[in-house]
Order: structure tokens, then sequence, then C-alpha cells
């Protein structure tokens, strides 16, 4: 039989797909089934959060922050808030930094779930989307009993919190985690063993360390190469020294892998949240900081370690009440770059995968 | 490596940096904007050093210069720095860092995009954050103005 | 005789007979305001809340409402999240890429008016209302999941008063 012949041809995926996850264009370059080239085109998400932040006070770029990245949006209004006390050198009381940890804790629980739901999801079973929104639920719950929204908190401001937790938070989030942590361990069983989710996930997208640390990757996606970093460690803020916590790490850099890493992190996180419910203090949840908030000058780059890896503020201050300058920087952004280099060669259906597997989130990368 | 050795480090060391006071938490140093590629290879090959990740790239526009600001850290050793390059406010330009790293390809586009400042050796510069069809010039700078744009109002 | 005491005051039932005599009108409206197909289109902060309002707690499926990739399958757009100046030209082929008769949802503060980036941003689109015809505002920096269900009845409410003329008119 003669060979066929084949052409190249180019294909949209985007920016309204269902498995982008927003609104992401992919230019794909294909022959046949095969990948050639990805090219990301970005920005149908541009709201300019950062043009915006430096016509605002500080205490009001924080709702804006909330939306930079909606789905831990606890961490947005953390980076910022840690930012502007290291411009201003404000101790932040015990209390505060404990409920901080808290949050911080649960709502990378919360991203990680919709991670869980949609990546799997997208591979093709719909039962786990549902259960892991289920248990986000619970989270939602005790986020409204905080702050009163399931989404955008504005609950962390700068110098503590906005408000102290009702009396009967501690008990049901105490439930709350003991029933994530057995639910994790079903999704393990649910999944872990079945043949298909293996063939569609390991040794597909394979990225290696090196790779990983030129493109800037982090948090979940550099654990899952190999490499052991994480900033709550390795660049400490807040009082994450005090828990007692492992950093889950893989070696092969697949799906499967950074699927893993992030079902592991769950359940430390889960044991933080436990350790900090245990050492809550009593006192003060805010430092004394004037409404007219006018940090000295100078400036500061901070990050945190998010649930989509590093997220940092780089702010500028003049000495007015506004920021000079707000650069925000989400894990995704380097992610999303990261994709064509390693998508070269598989088929179209792999490269769902491996999307989801970064966890891109659009906000965070388009700001 | 605690910070003030890793300062007295690069000051002895590196004679091309320059230390910057304003830096509030973590060390910030000035650096020519002919020298940068060179002095980003250095770190990054230093075997003490090895700043090997790329955070950030930060554009920004203090209405007489333009700044460059590059968040670099070192995986291995965990350490944390800040270069900053100053250019001038007309016809600014700066050599790309995608040699020294990767990551750098996509925050330099967006620098070129939104505030105009001008990339050299960079292999991709097309426009990317705002619509194909923009002819408004670069947003991001402080005097841009359109007829459309809306300020907040003040009190 | 169970499921005729269910159906819609508009049936009219003929004694001793199965048979069931309405105008189509009627019949299409009911059918279509009972299984709105919506197209999934998320772009920002709402998209989230729209996710949730499909899963399990507050489950969309009871009403009827299953999500689709295609607008070519859908009837209801529910547009959630920020449309920006690029993204524009993009919800205008989906809206005109559905089938008539199609309804739009604007779903959260973004999509009505700005929302939180009506100020300083140079690339939000203020409002969508001048994109496409908007049936249903929700309000709301996201909108909870109960206000965007107790949109969607609304929406199912104004179908079943549809004329049938009236798909001509849009």
């Amino acid at each position: 039989m003669a060979e066929l012949r084949t052409e190249e041809f180019q294909v949209n995926m985007g920016p309204h797909h269902p498995s982008t996850h927003g609104v992401c264009r992919l230019l794909l370059t294909l022959d046949g089934e095969k990948i050639i080239k990805v090219e990301p085109y970005i920005g149908y998400l541009h709201r300019a959060i950062e043009k915006i932040c430096e016509n605002r006070t500080y205490p009001m770029c924080i709702p804006i922050l909330d939306r930079f990245e909606y789905v831990t949006a606890m961490s947005c209004n953390y980076v910022f808030s840690l930012a502007a006390e290291r411009l201003a050198e404000i101790e932040v009381p015990e209390r505060a930094e404990y409920l901080r940890v808290i949050m911080l804790e649960l709502n990378r629980i919360a991203s990680h779930m919709i991670f869980f739901g949609t990546t799997v999801m997208d591979i093709g079973a719909l039962t786990p989307f549902l259960y892991a929104l289920r248990e986000r639920e619970m989270i939602m719950d005790l986020f409204e009993m905080t702050c009163g929204q399931r989404l955008t908190y504005n609950y962390i401001r700068i110098g503590g919190v906005s408000r102290d937790i009702p009396k009967e938070f501690i008990p049901k989030c105490r439930e709350t985690i003991k029933t994530i942590d057995e639910k994790i361990e079903e999704y393990k069983r649910l999944l872990n063993g079945n043949p298909i989710w293996k063939a569609r996930t390991i040794g597909i997208g394979k990225l290696s360390p090196e790779l990983a640390i030129a493109y800037g990757a982090s948090g979940p996606i550099l654990r899952a190469s190999g490499v052991e970093y994480d900033l709550r460690r390795d660049d400490p803020y807040s009082i994450y020294d005090r828990f007692d916590y492992k950093i889950p790490t893989y070696q092969n850099g697949d799906v499967y892998d950074r699927y893993m890493v992030r079902l592991d992190e769950m359940q430390e996180s889960c044991k933080i949240v436990a350790q900090a419910l245990d050492g809550l203090p009593e006192g003060d949840i805010r430092a004394k900081v004037k409404p007219n908030f006018k940090p000295p000058e100078g400036e500061v780059y901070t990050r945190i370690e998010n649930s989509r890896g590093e997220m940092g503020v780089h702010l500028i201050s003049d000495g007015t009440n506004k920021p000079f300058r707000l650069k925000a920087r989400g894990g995704s952004f380097a992610h999303l770059q990261l994709l064509p280099e390693i998508s070269k060669g598989c088929l179209i259906a792999d490269l769902v995968a491996i999307f989801a597997s970064f966890d891109v989130i659009l906000p965070e990368v388009d700001r | 490596m605690t910070k003030e050795e890793l300062k007295s480090y690069l000051e002895s060391n590196y004679p091309e940096l320059t230390y910057s006071e304003s830096g509030k938490y973590d060390l910030l140093f000035i650096v020519e904007a002919q020298k940068l590629v060179k002095t980003c290879e250095k770190l990054r090959d230093d075997v003490k050093l090895q700043f090997n990740y790329l955070g950030n790239i930060s554009g920004v526009d203090t209405t007489e210069n333009y700044l460059t600001v590059y968040q670099i850290a070192s995986i291995s050793n965990k350490l944390r720095l800040d270069i900053k390059v100053i250019l001038p406010h007309d016809n600014p330009s700066i050599n790309s860092v995608q040699s020294v790293w990767p990551a750098a390809n996509w925050y330099e586009r967006e620098i070129w995009e939104l505030y105009g400042i001008e990339i050299h050796n960079h292999d991709n510069l097309t426009r990317f954050l705002l619509p194909d069809d923009w002819d408004q010039g670069h947003p991001m700078r402080k005097d841009w103005d359109a007829p459309d744009f809306i300020r907040f109002p003040q009190k | 005789m169970g499921l005729i005491k269910k159906l819609p005051v508009f049936a009219e039932k003929v004694p001793g007979g199965g048979i069931v005599t309405t105008s189509i009108e009627q019949v299409l409206n009911f059918a279509q305001a009972k299984s709105l197909w919506y197209l999934l289109f998320g772009t920002a902060c709402c998209a989230i809340e729209l996710m949730c309002t499909g899963a399990s707690r507050y489950d969309f499926d009871r009403l009827g409402m299953i999500f689709r990739a295609s607008p070519r399958q859908s009837d209801l757009i529910i547009v959630a999240g920020t449309i920006t100046k690029k993204m524009a030209p993009r919800l205008r082929t989906l809206y005109d890429q559905m089938a008539e008769p199609r309804y739009v949802i604007a779903m959260g503060g973004c999509t009505i008016k700005g929302g939180p980036f009506y100020y300083d941003s140079y690339s939000v689109e203020k409002g969508i209302e001048h994109i496409i015809p908007v049936d249903i505002y929700i309000p709301g920096c996201p909108p909870r999941p109960e206000s965007l269900l107790e949109g969607c009845l609304n929406l199912s409410k104004q179908i079943q008063k549809r004329k049938l003329g009236d798909w001509q008119e849009k």
C-alpha cells in the first residue's frame, strides 16, 4: 500500500472552549491528531487590574485584587496585605496570623477541589466533579460564616483580618476537615486504580525539573517534577514554621504526578488547619492601622505559596495613600508559557489533559 | 547565606551592582542597562548563588524614567534578589534576558506592549494582552489617556 | 389520570380518552421553558458560581437545565463574567450561532455595567447590552447560586407567556 500523504493544518482551540477553563485561545498546528506546535493567545480577560489599583487607596485595592485570582481570593488578599505590612513594618497580632493561616489553607483545599473536579471531568469522568464540589460547598459555608461571601472575600486586611470568627466556626471547621480528609482517601480509591485514568495520565506531558525551573514553574507543578521547593518553608512568611506538615514531592513530572501532588497537599492542608485550630490564641484580630493608610516610600516584592504556585505582588509606594505601581504575578502566567514546550508531539486529547493538569486560570494570566 | 552575607558577597564580587536603599524587605541592586545580560548570566552561573529562577519582571513608569525590575530567586540556595534597571524616558530600550532565563519571554512581551519599552534580541515580540486592532498606545504609561477611559472620581 | 392532573392549566381534558387538546404555542412554550439548555460560557469569577450552581448542592438539572458546549445546541447563553474589548466580538459570534428562539442572561456586575472595572479600566466593555440583547440581569459580584436560580426561573416564566409571533421580532 502506498504511504498516505498527510498535510499540516491549523485549528483554533478557544477562546470559548470548555476545557480551556476560561477564555484562552490555543492555535494548534496539527498533523492528523498529532500536535506540531501550540501557540497560546491570551488577553481575552485582560481587565487592567494593575492600572485600576494605581488609582485606588490601599484598602480599596483588596477587593479589586480579589478578582485577580478568584479561586483563591484569600491568597490575593493576603499577599497584598503582606506587601503593605512589610512596607510599613506593621506587626500583626497572633490571633490574626492564626486566622489567616486557617483561611489560606481552607482556600487552598477549595481551589484544589476545583482542580480535581474539572481535570477529571476534562479527561472524561463526570462523577468526581460532583463529589469535589459537594465537599467544596462545606468550605464555602465556613467562609460565608466568617466574611459573608462565597468567592471574593475581602477578609484579610492590612494589619489583620476584618472580623473574628463566630463561635460555631471551630466545631464546624473540625468536622469539615475531618470529612474532607476521609473523602480524599475515597477519591484516591476511586481513581488511582482505574486503568482508563492511568492510561490517560501516566507518562503524559512529562516535564523535566531543569525545564520547569528555567521557565519559572512553581508550586505543585515544580514539586511534581521532583524539586522540593515550597515557599511556606523556603521563603518563610506568616507562622508556617510552627506547624508540622510534609511537602509532597513526586518524581515523574507527568499529569498523574501533578494530580497526586495536589491530592496529597489537600491532606497536608487539613493537618495544618487542625493544628492552627488547636493553637488558636485569644486576643486582637487587627493591628492599629489608620484608615488613611500611607506606607513610607520604598518597594517590596512579596511572594507566597498559592495553590497555583508562586503568587507575588510587587508594590512601589511613593508615600501617598495610593500604590504608585502594583504588579501582580500569578503562577499560571509562567505555566501557560510552558505549555508549547511540553505538548509537542502529543495528541489533542493529551493536550487537554496537560492543560487541565497545569490548573491554569485565566484571570491570573491576563490580569 | 543570610541577607547580610549575600549583600556583602555581591558588593565585593559584583562591582557592576549598586545597592539601593529603596528595597524594603529583599535586597535591591541597580545595574546599568548595557551590563544587564552579562550580570544576569554571572548571577545564574555563580556556584555560590545559582540564581536560576526568574519570578517576575515588572515595568514601571516613574514619569521621569522607565524601570524594569527583575525579581529572581535561587531554588537550591533559597535566596532572593531584585535587580533594577533605570531607562531614559525617551526611546527606552533594553536587551532581552531570554537567553539567561527562558521564562522572561512573556514578561518582556508584556512590558513591550503595555509600556512601550523596546526589547532587543527578543524572538517573539507580538501583541498578546490587548486587542489585535488596538491603536491607542501603551496604556500602562502614567500619562496615557483615551476618550472612553473614565477615571475614578476623586473627593 | 395522575399525569393529566400534573399537566399545566392550559390542557383541556377530553372525557374518557387519552387525548389532550391545546395550542401549539403553549406546548412549545412549555417544552422550552422546562428544558433550557445553556451554553457553557464562563469568562471570570461568575463562572465558578455557575459551576457550583450546576453541581451537587444547587443542581441545575432539576430545572431541566443542562450545559452544552456548543452554541448550536443551546437555547440560553449565561454570560458569566467580565467581557473585555477583545472578547466582545467572540460573544457576538457565539450569540449569532445560536438558533432562534434564544435567550440571554447577564450574570454579575461586569456584564451589567462593567462592575468593579467600570472606572480606570482601558480594556473592559462597560456592559454587554450593546453587544447582545439581554433578557434577564442578575446583579451581584458574583451573584449567589440562589440568585442565579431565581433568574432562570424568571426567564422560564417569561418564556411561558411568550406568543408565537414574538420569535421573529427579536
